[in-house]
């Protein structure tokens, strides 16, 4: 086993349960409670040896320029965390990671990633509070040393398989798809545990289905893609209208409770911009226009979330894009406060077009705003030839 | 299944790569462009690696000098099988684009795997002998190892066709002993018209 796949187990993936948006199975469950506070499990231990391993792979992940060391930010992550975890407060670090990707993991020792992907596609702080909440699931669970004594047994079962041939390969298979299924119970246990979590803790519990429908709009926008081929899993996850109907019992079991809407988008408005300019950049344009399109209809007065969509469509150029992205380029310029970049984007698709009195124009105008940006002696000279 | 063809498919990469020397002086590469060397370079040659040639000073993955010697509309600028985790982004060259499309064609790609890059300089420039060219300069964290690297590029468009160097070296050390000589074949380039 190599130290990837060994760090892999080590962190159960929140990614891992977008297919397992399986709720859980039964409308309580009284009998669970918050385990007591975990000791430092013995260093010749396989547990022990998993926490040695997670422990330097967090020395790593505190060092990473990747980090988000921003004290505010960090307090009310981990806020929250110590709202849903209880005595168990003392023991988790949480660090937010720059990276575009929907995701959050949690490691047996207690480390807790959460990445910015993740944080720009919630809409509050209680669907922030059902991933963390699912996360500390896996850890309260310890599903990640259940999965590595799983995956020790398969590992030898495959290799024993493998040796006969083709017969050996469906033997591996089998070994495999077990594998999945054995993941797939943990994401409902943890599910279970994360509504307890969030639900106690005063949050409404409705908003946890929704984190996972927001992500499936997404990622059923791809084109000529399924779900089933984003992830493996996704293949046996539980019909939608069994989902359904699980969220509903849910919902009853744990009604009201509150969204916090506000404090999110006030606590994520400084780095706005700064996640919305990586989701651009992942150029997977049918993923991010719906996902803007959902920020959009949520947040129809923020400018930047309208300059996201207007910069993904000019990237695309389909058809209609190039209109309709003059369309949002305008229209986040008349709320105000758009970024300078709007002028630009503006510009651009004016000049592709020989329409050059507004090329020029709304050029001029994104160095005015932008007078030290990278690409100012380039955008000069756009302008300098469209005079010619 | 299709990871492990992926790993089949890496491993047969890894086994079959070999690397040849580019030697002092002139050298055609492609159809269309030349570049005159003051000293040589390694080449890395391996079926599916893209449509760029690989130069490195110090192997990979320290240093590593793409040139784009043609690349026609609608190819894409790096290989499929080269994705790094995640969904192929759409790198494909357009012969309509502006250099700042160029560039966030670049971007795209050195960002697939979840690397950081930030854009510092975008000017125009020569290249190849074209007037119509553009320089640019970037610098980069590399995923994998959290590596800080500084970039620079030249390129410029041709009847319709992708002409491009893209150089990539750790900040502190090898970008700047071998940044001059980038500038040396960049300033050598000339591209032929047909």
């Amino acid at each position: 086993m190599n130290r990837r796949r060994f760090l892999s187990m080590g962190c159960v993936c929140c990614l891992n349960l977008i297919p397992g948006i399986s709720l859980a199975q039964s409308d309580s469950w009284p009998d669970w409670q918050i385990p007591p506070r975990f000791a430092r499990p013995d260093l010749s231990s396989d547990e022990g040896g998993l926490w040695a391993l997670m422990d330097r792979e967090e020395k790593r992940v505190r060092q990473s320029p990747f980090c988000i060391r921003d004290p505010q930010l960090h307090d009310y992550v981990l806020d929250i965390i110590c709202r849903l975890g209880g005595d168990h407060c003392p023991d988790i670090r949480a660090y937010v990671m720059h990276n575009p990707i929907f995701n959050a993991m949690m490691a047996p020792n207690g480390m807790m990633q959460v990445w910015t992907g993740l944080m720009l596609r919630i809409d509050n702080e209680a669907q922030l509070a059902a991933v963390l909440g699912h996360e500390l699931g896996h850890y309260f669970s310890r599903h990640s040393i259940d999965q590595l004594r799983d995956a020790e047994s398969r590992s030898a079962f495959a290799q024993f398989f493998g040796i006969f041939g083709l017969v050996g390969a469906v033997g591996q298979i089998a070994a495999i798809a077990g594998a999945f299924a054995h993941s797939r119970e943990h994401e409902r246990v943890a599910d279970r545990i994360g509504l307890e979590l969030m639900s106690k803790a005063g949050y409404d519990p409705a908003e946890a289905a929704k984190v996972w429908e927001n992500l499936l709009v997404e990622l059923k926008a791809s084109p000529n893609e399924d779900p089933t081929r984003e992830n493996p899993m996704f293949a046996t996850h539980p019909p939608a209208d069994e989902r359904r109907e699980t969220l509903a019992r849910l919902v009853e079991a744990h009604p009201g409770g509150v969204t916090n809407e506000a404090t999110w988008l006030d606590k994520m408005a400084p780095y706005r911009r700064e996640w919305l300019d990586d989701e651009i950049k992942r150029s997977q344009h049918e993923q991010s226009i719906a996902l803007l399109n959902r920020l959009i209809s949520r947040s129809p007065s923020q400018p930047d979330y309208l300059f996201a969509r207007a910069e993904v469509r000019r990237l695309r150029s389909n058809d209609t894009d190039l209109d309709q992205a003059i369309n949002d380029y305008k229209s986040a310029i008349s709320l105000g406060n758009a970024p300078p970049e709007s002028y630009r984007g503006l510009g651009m698709i004016y000049m592709a077009r020989k329409q050059t009195e507004e090329a020029r124009t709304n050029l001029g105008h994104y160095l005015d705003l932008s007078p030290a940006s990278p690409d100012g002696l380039m955008i000069k000279s756009y302008i300098e030839e469209m005079k010619i | 299944m299709k990871r492990l063809l992926i790993i089949l498919l890496m491993g047969g990469l890894v086994s079959c790569a070999s690397v040849g020397k580019v030697e002092t002086g002139e050298n055609t590469l492609g159809e269309r462009m030349t570049v005159n060397l003051d000293g040589a370079w390694n080449q890395i040659k391996a079926p599916g690696l893209g449509p760029a040639q690989i130069w490195t000073m110090e192997g990979l993955p320290i240093d590593q000098l793409l040139i784009y010697t043609g690349l026609k509309d609608g190819e894409a600028i790096t290989s499929k099988n080269s994705a790094s985790g995640g969904k192929m982004k759409n790198l494909d060259f357009r012969a309509s684009m502006t250099p700042d499309e160029i560039v966030s064609l670049f971007e795209g790609m050195l960002t697939r795997d979840g690397s950081s890059f930030k854009l510092l300089k975008l000017e125009p420039a020569n290249f190849g002998g074209l007037k119509k060219g553009f320089h640019f300069e970037f610098s980069l964290i590399r995923k994998v190892d959290n590596t800080q690297l500084l970039g620079m590029g030249y390129g410029a468009v041709s009847q319709g066709e992708l002409f491009a160097m893209l150089y990539q070296a750790p900040r502190l050390s090898f970008f700047p002993r071998y940044r001059g000589k980038v500038e040396q074949i960049a300033l050598s380039a000339r591209i032929k018209q047909i």
